[in-house]
């Protein structure tokens, strides 16, 4: 049927029902999730911005605003069915669309996840040891030593300017 | 940590342009790259038992590593490939990776020739200008 199409109320008694539901579980659902989005990524935001707390506020804020966008906005796009005539169709429908929705949403949860993971390695990988233990220690006074050395030729060779 | 310094093989044309990439990379600690056949070398670092017949990477603090390991600590010293230092060192990858470094490093002379200059047999006229500075060395032709 060409999506463009309207259907008359009277042919689908049950589709308007279908939508109010879809529409309240939907709205429901992604405010709970960006809450738990939100208080969570606190959490983990907090010990990634340890010296700017104020950063750690923005970029949750602003992470929890582009997961409304793109909830809503996919779920608001999914929302057209074709029609509901009897009850079972519209349990039915009702659920495939919920199942769409929950489906794109656990995609965006994993997609923070991972997201988060990502700032944190990048903030944790400065502080971090080389890979491997050295093989060998040399004596630091015999270094120093040389290196003393190099320093005064150093200053022999390229006398500071004035 | 302050500084690393990474001793590479100067007579060797794919060293010396890993030198290069090294020398231009976004480093997260300050590295100092010295031609092993150079004066210096031999002055600070000639107790090190693998100067000269593998890649080695000495820390201002004296700890040295050599050969597949002096590998991955200049990856390490790499802000892009860091992360890509920890892969290598996991026993997933480490075999892979040693046996990787270890057949570039004794197949090094037959890889120049890919990129090198041709063979100089007088040694006078193939050199490397800009390293200059760090060759006190009797000259070394360029391989």
């Amino acid at each position: 049927m060409d999506p463009l199409t309207i259907v008359p109320v009277t042919q689908s008694p049950f589709l308007v029902p279908v939508y109010v539901a879809y529409a309240v579980i939907a709205i429901g659902l992604t405010v709970g999730l960006a809450r738990v989005l939100f208080r969570s990524g606190a959490v983990f935001l907090e010990d990634v911005f340890k010296d700017s707390p104020k950063m750690a506020e923005a970029v949750n804020r602003l992470l929890v605003v582009g997961f409304y966008l793109l909830n809503l906005g996919y779920a608001a796009l999914i929302m057209k069915a074709t029609g509901a005539h009897t009850t079972v169709e519209a349990a039915e429908v009702l659920a495939w669309k919920l199942g769409a929705l929950l489906v794109s949403l656990g995609v965006m949860h994993f997609f923070n996840m991972y997201l988060f993971y990502r700032i944190r390695r990048r903030g944790q990988i400065a502080m971090l040891p080389p890979p491997v233990a050295p093989q060998m220690r040399l004596p630091s006074d015999t270094r120093a030593h040389a290196f003393a050395v190099r320093q005064a030729h150093e200053a022999q060779a390229f006398p500071a300017h004035p | 940590m302050k500084r690393l310094t990474v001793l590479y093989d100067g007579t060797c044309a794919l060293c010396v342009r890993c030198r290069d990439f090294l020398a231009t990379a976004r480093t997260l600690v300050p590295l100092e790259l010295l031609s092993c056949q150079s004066h210096e070398a031999r002055m600070r670092d000639g107790a090190v038992p693998w100067l000269g017949e593998e890649l080695v990477v000495v820390s201002d603090d004296g700890d040295v590593w050599a050969g597949p390991a002096a590998f991955l600590v200049s990856l390490w010293a790499l802000a892009d490939y860091r992360e890509w230092s920890y892969r290598l060192s996991g026993p997933a990858l480490a075999p892979l990776a040693e046996r990787f470094f270890v057949a570039i490093s004794s197949q090094r002379r037959r890889i120049a020739t890919l990129f090198a200059k041709p063979r100089c047999e007088d040694g006078d006229v193939c050199r490397i200008p800009h390293l200059d500075h760090e060759a006190h060395s009797p000259r070394v032709p360029y391989r």
